[in-house]
């Protein structure tokens, strides 16, 4: 019996046990389990689970010559942008509301400044997005590994499984279109970003684990 | 360091109002009021039953240095994000479809908050910080002509800095 793992959310599907609520009975195995199953905790496809190994391999570590990462010039218009909002949110937290409100000012000067991106589509943030999973995260990670970045490994790994969930809903959008929408509710986590589609919001963000009154509902406008 | 309530936690005691000696703990809002809180006195703080009331420091720790290496990785996937949340915002304000325009505006609000939190972790946690007064100044040397000069002066001005002297006497 083998146990298969939510790379978004970290819920366990274990064969032996099956999973009863879905109607899976006990023994199932994980290739009868059917397609369309979705994980109980955050919603994510079966695509994006993973089999539990025994026997961890940790990744090599990189050696010095392995600067792969090149030196990035200066923050652009968007970055700023975000930075500064982010920065807004801290003077928040600290009641310095002055202060916060002179932060979104500047984020929104920079937003202002942001070239529009028209005539892309879902398809090319797909692309950048698969880019990130494949490449941007496993270097990152390795490199963060090795300077013992808690903060940023942390920051890494919400991220990612949010990149994972969102790049499953992309994908189901470029299949499904609206419909996918039509008779749903969708929130974002205010916290990590994570984005929760269905009616029943779990307790706690799946990812970062603050509880849901930090999970905003989007309408349609 | 004023007092602040968090108002999750707040079972509605109000012993706070009973022991203030200022009456900075009894507004409408729930927010004590901070021109009233006597500053580090923190007498609801010790009495407060459930918790709900802590001190903000006057003077914050300074960060952990960041290595080069990783914030350009942790940037790497900031710009990616970024550029994904400007391309789903052109969607959101042009498709025709409410729904795609729903769907747009989730992926565009979830990838400007991974990106928030990704440049955070790149050096720039708190706003009283070396690295956020270095990058304010940066913005004002030589700003185009429509740039809100004057909120980043105000913002030099107001942000008591975890300045360089502190650090060598902490560490």
């Amino acid at each position: 019996m083998r146990k298969f793992k939510c790379s978004v959310c970290g819920f366990i599907y274990d064969e032996a046990t099956g999973l009863l609520e879905k109607g899976i009975a006990p023994g199932t195995k994980w290739e009868q389990v059917p397609d369309q199953f979705m994980c109980p905790w955050c919603g994510a496809p079966k695509a994006v689970f993973d089999e539990v190994k025994e026997q961890a391999t940790a990744s090599a570590p990189l050696t010095d010559d392995e600067e792969y990462i090149e030196s990035l010039s200066e923050l652009s218009v968007g970055e700023l942008s975000a930075l500064c909002s982010n920065l807004a949110k801290g003077c928040e937290k600290q009641q310095l509301t002055e202060e916060m409100d002179l932060f979104y000012q500047l984020a929104d000067y920079y937003t202002s400044k942001v070239i529009s991106e028209s005539g892309k589509s879902f398809a090319d943030v797909a692309k950048l997005l698969k880019s990130d999973l494949q490449d941007g995260y496993s270097k990152a990670n390795a490199v963060a590994t090795k300077k013992a970045d808690r903060g940023s490994l942390r920051s890494l790994v919400w991220s990612e499984k949010v990149s994972r969930m969102v790049n499953s809903l992309l994908d189901r959008y470029s299949e499904e279109g609206d419909a996918m929408l039509e008779n749903t509710k969708i929130y974002v986590c205010d916290i990590c970003g994570f984005v929760y589609l269905g009616n029943d919001l779990p307790e706690i963000c799946p990812v970062c684990k603050v509880p849901n009154f930090k999970m905003s509902q989007i309408g349609r406008g | 360091m004023p007092a602040v309530r968090n108002i999750r936690l707040c079972t509605k005691d109000c012993v706070c109002l009973y022991v203030c000696p200022s009456g900075a703990t009894d507004t409408e809002n729930s927010i004590i009021d901070v021109d009233k809180c006597i500053k580090g006195c923190r007498i609801c703080v010790d009495a407060c039953p459930s918790g709900a009331i802590s001190l903000l420091p006057d003077e914050y720790p300074p960060q952990q240095p960041k290595e080069d290496r990783v914030v350009n990785a942790l940037r790497i996937l900031a710009q990616s994000k970024v550029q994904q949340e400007g391309i789903t915002a052109a969607i959101a304000r042009s498709s025709d479809s409410t729904i795609t325009r729903q769907f747009a505006e989730v992926i565009s609000k979830s990838n400007r908050i991974m990106a928030e939190d990704l440049l955070r972790e790149s050096g720039y946690m708190l706003p009283q910080s070396d690295e956020v007064r270095n990058l304010l100044e940066s913005m004002i040397k030589n700003p185009p002509k429509d740039f809100p000069l004057e909120a980043v002066e105000k913002l030099l001005n107001k942000l008591n800095n975890n300045n360089k002297e502190v650090r060598k006497e902490n560490y």
